[in-house]
């Protein structure tokens, strides 16, 4: 099976940091990103952020880019557009094209370096916390928010079947390519809509098996969810500080700036 | 003492399909139990009845001899001291971690929270497990997962644990770890029940075994018993386990102490017979060292006589003329295998050579041979397995030719030569129709 982002984070250094430390450095980075006008503080997030994903949580550097590049390619495309349709008054530069005349404004560049640049931020953002903080780990963060424990455990059974279904999805899958039932759109259609029916009747099955298995362990409407305690490190505190810092002072010094 | 006994119990599903017809059964402290049955024989049926899923139509279980009773709270009490291990544990494992799994008994039993963490502790670390509590179970092996689901049941310290078919899909290794720890559960005092149609492994492990088919328990007792039956095993659409059908099969020639029941291979091996000790009568002025020519029926050199002389060295004299003496040589030997290249076969140099050599067991290797051997009407003693077949019945000093072409010539010979290595003993072995001088004017017959 191919890894996919909670496996990374599952087996990450960070794993095991205080969950409200990392989840705080993230949504500072958001909101620095979002509410900044100059595309410096976002930028300056992406970086640290990236360096920390890297770094410190030592995940695979191509694995990273290939990550980001699905959003980045998404970015550079409106980015273009946003150039060169935004935006009025002097152009920088501008060229014709059957008589339309075609050109980037200074305030069209600018925007466009704003979204790149909030884009890219945010990105780093939720992959640091994705490639950082497994699903398990969140669960306690989200029973401390209050949210009724149904909802919680539903969640967590849901968080653990999605693999074993994955499994036989792929199984499934794998059985049907062998005999050839990809083999043009038609058959491929009529594969998957098998493959749907199959995994739907599988999960209703699936329930009543655990229905049965959890009674067996006389069950009674309580799952236990871990609340670890792990203490803020002093040099973690530190650090974030740093980065807290240095991003409201390029935050207050750019404030009136723009690039160009 | 007995912890769970059934009366009458029978069980058909909603849709009236009979799954447990009038079974009586009782289960014994500290034992080892196997139920053995084929698919569907209704072993997993019986297993829900006796922690209370499924409620009997007719018939009780009792439970400690009190009779099951299906309020929630009594429910309760069963599941903590009947605990089940499902066949397939994904079914069981649900929580998004280890730890949480193995937690979650005791903590609906209502212990309190450092008394769930030490209970966990304790059971991850005697399955061997707490370096994964913190892992999802997808990231487990199929052995490591079967571990986690028994240590969530471990944790809530049963007096009985079940089982369901404990080894499927696991690695002869990963096998291995779940057996050896239910043989540790069980000697700190557990009752254990296993489903299983492995007959190899219920005749091995248990104590105690009930054959199951049809939705009935057909007989009960312990492993020698019932594997001895061939026709209870019959019934039940069983086979022999594999070590009871290699003792018999050197019972045959007379390698073994009858009337043993070897449970395993070391069992097995300690059944062989010395061949070089026997006991012989001996006339009184025979004293220890001397040699004696004894009389052994159907000896091995002289095929014509009923008698063959040997000598033998007296190494005791036991009262009443008896004496144990040691034979001077190798009480057998290896018979014959020929190999016929059916590449050059004719009907009448086959059965020349058959008589000739005094064949006794002819078998056909690869389809072609197959056809001429039932065209020309030459009767086939072995088809399967023909090279292991015409060794161990040239062991038993049988006279073999096998029947095959092209490369199988070759690839039995090796396999042949392969064998004598191995076991030091020397077995004639000859390619019976040798290539003639002229192979161009034979080639034209292919």
């Amino acid at each position: 099976m191919a890894h996919i982002l909670d496996d990374y984070a599952v087996l990450s250094p960070l794993r095991y940091k205080n969950n409200w430390l990392k989840i705080s450095i993230v949504t500072f980075g958001l909101l620095a990103g979002v509410s900044s006008n100059s595309p410096l503080v976002p930028f300056l997030v992406a970086i640290c952020m990236s360096f920390a994903t890297l770094y410190f949580a030592k995940i695979p550097i191509s694995f990273y880019f290939k990550l980001l590049a699905a959003p980045a390619s998404f970015v550079i495309v409106s980015v273009v557009i946003i150039a060169f349709f935004f935006g009025e008054g002097a152009k920088l530069f501008s060229f014709d094209i059957l008589g339309y005349t075609l050109g980037v404004s200074k305030a069209g560049l600018n925007m466009a370096l704003l979204v790149l640049a909030r884009t890219l931020g945010g990105m780093s953002c939720l992959f640091f916390l994705s490639l950082t903080t497994p699903m398990i780990e969140l669960f306690s963060v989200l029973k401390a928010t209050k949210l009724p424990d149904s909802f919680l455990e539903i969640a967590m059974m849901m968080y653990r079947y999605i693999f074993v279904f994955l499994d036989v999805a792929m199984g499934v899958k794998y059985a049907q390519s062998v005999r050839l039932g990809y083999k043009d759109f038609r058959t491929s259609f009529k594969s998957m809509v098998m493959l749907g029916t199959n995994l739907f009747i599988r999960s209703w099955e699936q329930g009543e098996k655990i229905f049965v298995s959890m009674n067996s362990r006389c069950y009674d409407g309580k799952l236990t969810i871990l609340d670890d305690k792990r203490p803020v490190k002093f040099s973690e505190l530190i650090l974030t500080l740093v980065y807290f810092a240095l991003v409201i002072l390029t935050f207050y010094f750019t404030r009136g700036a723009s690039v160009i | 003492m007995i912890i769970l006994e059934t009366k009458n119990l029978s069980f058909s599903y909603p849709d009236g399909t009979l799954a447990l017809d009038n079974i009586n059964i009782s289960i014994e402290k500290g034992k080892k139990i196997a139920f053995v049955g084929r698919n569907g024989s209704g072993k997993s049926t019986l297993f829900l009845s006796m922690n209370g899923t499924h409620r009997p139509k007719k018939g009780e279980i009792l439970f400690h001899g009190e009779s099951m009773k299906y309020d929630s709270k009594s429910l309760r009490d069963v599941r903590k001291n009947i605990g089940i291990v499902f066949q397939n544990s994904d079914d069981q494992i649900f929580a998004p971690t280890i730890y949480q799994d193995v937690a979650f008994g005791p903590t609906n039993l209502g212990y309190p929270k450092d008394k769930v963490e030490s209970i966990v502790n304790n059971t991850l670390e005697y399955v061997g497990l707490t370096h994964l509590k913190d892992k999802p179970p997808h990231h487990l092996s199929g052995g490591q997962k079967k571990r986690v689901a028994i240590a969530g049941i471990v944790a809530m310290d049963p007096e009985l644990i079940i089982l369901d078919e404990p080894l499927a899909n696991l690695d002869p290794v990963g096998a291995d770890e779940v057996m050896d720890l239910l043989n540790e559960l069980n000697y700190f005092g557990k009752t254990i029940i296993i489903s299983t149609h492995d007959v190899d492994l219920a005749y091995g492990w248990a104590d105690y075994v009930f054959l199951m088919n049809e939705h009935k328990v057909i007989s009960e007792g312990t492993p020698e018993s019932i594997f001895m039956d061939e026709e209870n095993l019959k019934t039940a659409y069983l086979r022999r386990p594999v070590t009871l059908e290699i003792y018999e099969e050197i019972k045959r020639r007379g390698l073994v102490k009858p009337q043993c029941c070897p449970r395993d291979i070391p069992d097995l091996v300690h059944s062989l017979r010395s061949q070089q000790l026997l006991w012989a009568k001996v006339p009184s002025e025979v004293k220890e060292g001397d040699y004696i020519n004894l009389g052994i029926l159907y000896g091995d050199y002289a095929p014509d006589s009923g008698y063959e002389a040997a000598n033998c060295k007296v190494l005791h004299v036991h009262e009443d003329n008896l004496a144990i003496v040691e034979m001077e040589r190798r009480p057998y030997r290896a018979g014959f295998i020929g190999i016929y290249d059916t590449s050059r076969y004719s009907k009448n140099e086959l059965c020349d050579i058959i008589l000739r050599d005094e064949i006794e067991c002819v078998g056909a290797m690869g389809k072609r041979s197959k056809i001429l051997a039932e065209r020309d009407e030459i009767y086939l003693h072995v088809t399967a397995g023909v090279v292991d077949r015409s060794i161990l019945n040239s062991l038993a000093g049988q006279r073999c030719l096998i029947l095959t072409n092209g490369g199988m010539v070759c690839h039995a010979m090796k396999r042949i030569k392969g064998y004598m290595e191995k076991s030091g003993i020397n077995i004639p072995v000859t390619v019976v129709n040798p290539e003639q001088k002229k192979p161009e004017a034979e080639s034209t017959n292919n």
